[in-house]
């Protein structure tokens, strides 16, 4: 007995020893506990999309999960196993084009998943995921070999039969770290697994393309609502509808290996906010009324993708539907599209490049004006040259759609590249607000907006202090690009806000689906956020004040008259505007009775003939995990463990009884 | 990890509990239910000793000593309730040797009350075990499996289940010398259970150290198999002198 209390002292001391030594383990509960075993990755997928005659994009290979182990991805070494590869960004490109060429090294592949881009990597070598000359089979020449995107390596128009995600810069270290661990234990039985769950329906139903996955309802069409709006509003009632009508374009849709992070900076992000400046600008000017000319500016969507925004808009201009009422298709003068603008900046010169289809007497007298407005900007250095004439024709735009439709029409496409493009990543995720710059398209919004005067006033005396009036907020460029290029202040900024209530803090120009019934009035609930800002934000600066500017909690009442900021909390101002939604989707579909179908093609409208009717397939839900596995051989050890132990307890028990009944007994 | 391996580790919590409940007490009545009543004291004891120290938890410190106090004081209360489980005993002793008296039947033997005893202790053992392990081991049915910083050797599942294993040795045949200890009036024998309890509970806090595992679980190992031998000795000695008294 004396022996045991030195022992419990020595016990005691030992312990009073030991410190606690590094973080303290947080978790307080089992879902806590759960939580620190799983843990989710936040990044941005790349989906399975469909055309009429195959699938491209990425997808689980069946209807389940895929679980690999995290490898990091070197050149030189072939994978053992089947392997969640990791990859940086630079070296997506060549590792997407090794697993077309090798199928040994491809067999091997489980899923891929991309580190975000380092700030130091070296950014002049360029990423575009597009093809050489995008949307070529709809150019109005012939020469659809010319690269107007050299750099272009198509891998996004490729299909892969496994998970491709792209890492947030949070979660790029996360994984780094599993890669490691992973490398260095090789040999025990425990490794970092990722999970990817990219189940498409498209694949579980067996539907591999637009057509038959459309009548299984397995997948949606691409497309969305584009914006129209006239300034000042076009008086439908009036008898004096024959104003010839300058039409102003710009896409508001973007796209890129990855379907969230699409953010189209410079192309043609950069052309849109340009013009949105342009028409701020021009509202502020007094005698809009007295302007000779209508002007009508048209934001698209859905351009990326087959010029669904485009082509949709001149169709329902030839069935004089209800979205473009107030458009008489005979009036449209001339069509000026504004490309990619932010990066015609250049050691403080401002640089940008007119391409023209035919030359005709709208074209030229559209180039005088331009060069008016250029002398009245002297001091701003703005140079504007007409693109180079050995190209074959403009460059991939929306007014392709225009001349494919009429090859006489008037148009002309302003852009800050000459024979190929000036963006590096056009079309990749990387496009983002560091690759443009704000000078340039301030430069461009008073150039547009001074040659808009200018062609409206029919060049007639256009006095200099008009011009100098029409100035650009250089504000609202600036506020428009933080709220619309990036994640900080993103949606939730002040500007967008004060229009509407936006879904998503984070920006994305992708067009997505077009969901239920395409209509000029659609609910807003299916518009998404960027054309509904649009909308609102055209209606406002083209309005003219409505009668006591009332609410409109009962409708609004006045011919001509749209409720503006609806969904904010002062809900809604009625305003006299003309602004519209159009549907934006492939002329190949139409919608009844609850679904899509595919119409044959109709030698009447040769741009359908080409169209390859994108859709995007259906999905559950998407994500990554990461977690810790160890091998199966040590769960079955496990086992065996508990039940011997089991086991031999009870054998024990059974012995010791026996020998206590036989001691007991002995008497 | 998968269901192979959770029921491994519930197993090795619980596996020789159950193999003595289906050997030793499943065969009387009486047993399983103080088996359940000394189950529901001890959850009863948590839920008391939770409720006080719900105002200081969580505890983020660094240091050991808030740690090593809340273990004190649940320690301390937990063997109060041991005393005072002893008590309804003994008059429960009292109320079934009148009863047998009348009905003209034997009273209780020594072995009776020992069995008792071990019930008493495999009902906190059971439920330490099922509070400090298998309430943990849901997640340890799906597919991963999770290592704790400072342990970084062994699963934590697997770490839990073995120091719940220890407990519930620790407990069980704590009991049977406790009881004894009261009946006896065996001073050390009393002072030895509620000092073993509070040495393996601080032994626990060992774990906290980088790598502490490796030191505390044999040491937790040691302090089960010498309550276990402590506890063979006594019955040992209390049954031969038994019979020895008997046989005279």
């Amino acid at each position: 007995m004396a022996i045991k209390f030195p022992y419990l002292l020595l016990l005691f001391n030992f312990h009073l020893r030991l410190s606690v030594s590094g973080q303290l383990n947080s978790m307080e509960s089992v879902p806590d506990l759960q939580k620190s075993m799983y843990k989710f990755i936040d990044g941005y997928p790349c989906v399975r999309l469909l055309n009429l005659s195959g699938v491209i994009g990425c997808s689980n290979p069946g209807r389940e999960m895929v679980v690999a182990p995290i490898v990091r991805y070197k050149n030189t070494i072939a994978l053992s196993q089947s392997s969640a590869v990791l990859v940086s960004s630079d070296e997506l490109q060549s590792f997407l084009s090794r697993i077309w060429h090798d199928s040994s090294f491809a067999g091997n592949i489980a899923g891929v998943i991309v580190e975000s881009e380092n700030e130091f990597q070296n950014k002049s070598k360029g990423f575009s995921p597009a093809g050489k000359f995008p949307l070529a089979e709809f150019a109005p020449y012939q020469n659809t070999s010319y690269e107007w995107n050299p750099i272009g390596s198509g891998i996004m128009w490729n299909a892969y039969d496994f998970p491709v995600f792209l890492l947030s810069e949070s979660s790029t270290l996360t994984l780094q770290e599993a890669a490691n661990k992973n490398e260095k234990n090789k040999k025990a039985y425990i490794a970092d697994v990722a999970e990817f769950n990219l189940v498409m329906q498209t694949t579980k139903a067996g539907t591999h393309d637009s057509e038959t996955c459309l009548k299984e309802e397995t997948c949606l069409p691409l497309g969305g609502y584009s914006v129209w709006s006239s300034l000042p509003p076009i008086n439908v009632s009036s008898s004096d509808q024959s104003k010839p009508i300058i039409l102003t374009m710009a896409s508001m849709d973007s796209a890129s290996f990855f379907r969230d992070k699409s953010l189209g900076a410079d192309s043609p992000l950069s052309g849109l906010i340009s013009l949105l400046a342009a028409i701020d600008a021009l509202s502020h000017v007094d005698g809009l009324d007295d302007l000779t000319k209508q002007l009508v500016f048209i934001f698209f969507t859905g351009e990326s993708w087959g010029y669904l925004g485009s082509r949709r808009f001149l169709y329902e201009l030839d069935l004089q539907s209800d979205a473009v009422s107030g458009l008489n298709n005979s009036l449209i003068e001339m069509a000026i599209e504004i490309g990619s603008v932010g990066k015609g900046f250049n050691q403080g010169v401002k640089r940008f490049y007119t391409h023209t289809a035919e030359v005709s007497s709208a074209t030229n007298e559209t180039l005088k004006a331009l060069k008016h407005a250029q002398d009245s900007m002297k001091s701003e250095h703005i140079i504007v040259s007409p693109a180079n004439a050995s190209n074959p024709g403009i460059p991939p735009s929306s007014l392709m759609a225009f001349l494919r439709k009429n090859s006489l029409s008037s148009g002309l496409v302003l852009e800050d590249f000459d024979s190929v493009f000036s963006n590096k990543f056009y079309h990749s995720h990387l496009d983002n607000i560091s690759n443009i710059n704000s000078s340039a398209i301030v430069a461009a919004a008073s150039l547009v907006a001074r040659t808009l005067y200018i062609l409206a006033s029919d060049n007639k005396n256009v006095s200099g202090s008009a011009l100098t009036a029409i100035s650009v907020n250089v504000s609202l460029v600036e506020e428009l690009m933080g709220c619309l290029l990036d994640c900080d202040p993103g949606l939730s900024c002040e500007l967008v806000k004060d229009y509407i209530s936006p879904t998503s803090t984070c920006p994305s120009h992708y067009a997505g689906v077009i969901l239920d019934e395409p209509s000029s009035t659609p609910y807003p609930g299916y518009v998404d956020d960027m054309s509904r800002f649009l909308w609102n934000f055209l209606a406002d600066r083209t309005s003219i004040p409505s009668e006591n500017g009332s609410s409109c909690s009962q409708g609004c009442h006045n011919k001509g008259a749209v409720c503006v900021r609806e969904e904010t909390d002062g809900k809604g101002v009625c305003v006299i505007s003309t602004t519209r939604y159009v549907p934006a989707y492939s002329t190949r579909l139409k919608f009844e009775s609850g679904t899509w179908t595919v119409l044959p093609p109709n030698s009447s409208d040769p741009m359908g003939i080409l169209d390859p009717v994108w859709t995007e397939s259906n999905w559950n839900a998407i994500g990554l995990r990461v977690y810790t596995v160890q091998d199966a051989a040590y769960d079955h050890i496990v086992l065996v463990a508990g039940i011997s132990v089991t086991v031999l307890a009870y054998l024990a028990i059974v012995t010791t009884r026996a020998v206590l009944t036989k001691a007991l007994k002995r008497d | 990890m998968t269901v192979a391996a959770g029921i491994g580790y519930a197993l090795l919590a619980l596996g020789p509990s159950l193999s003595l409940f289906v050997s030793v007490i499943s065969k009387k009545p009486f047993l399983i239910l103080t088996v359940l009543s000394s189950t529901l004291l001890w959850l009863t004891s948590l839920i008391v000793l939770s409720g006080v120290w719900r105002v200081f938890l969580p505890l983020k410190s660094t240091s050991w000593w808030p740690y090593g106090l809340l273990i004190f004081t649940s320690i301390a209360f937990q063997e109060g309730l041991r005393v005072l489980f002893w008590k309804v005993y003994k008059r429960l002793e009292d109320l079934l040797d009148n009863f047998a008296d009348k009905v003209s039947k034997p009273r209780l033997f020594q072995t009776d009350k020992m069995q008792i005893a071990l019930a008493g202790g495999l009902g906190h053992g059971v439920a330490h075990a099922v509070f400090f392990c298998l309430s943990l081991l849901t997640p340890a049915f799906g597919p991963a499996t999770f290592f704790v910083d400072r342990c970084s050797q062994i699963p934590f599942f697997l770490v839990s289940a073995i120091i719940a294993l220890a407990f519930v040795t620790i407990h069980t045949f704590s009991m049977v010398i406790a009881f004894n200890g009261y009946a006896e009036g065996n001073k050390v024998d009393q002072v030895f259970v509620p000092v073993v309890h509070l040495v393996a509970g601080m032994v626990t806090l060992v774990n906290f150290a980088s790598g502490g595992c490796i030191i505390g679980i044999p040491l937790l190992y040691f302090i089960a198999s010498l309550t276990l031998i402590h506890c063979g000795k006594m019955v040992w000695r209390r049954l031969t002198e038994n019979r020895s008294r008997q046989g005279n």
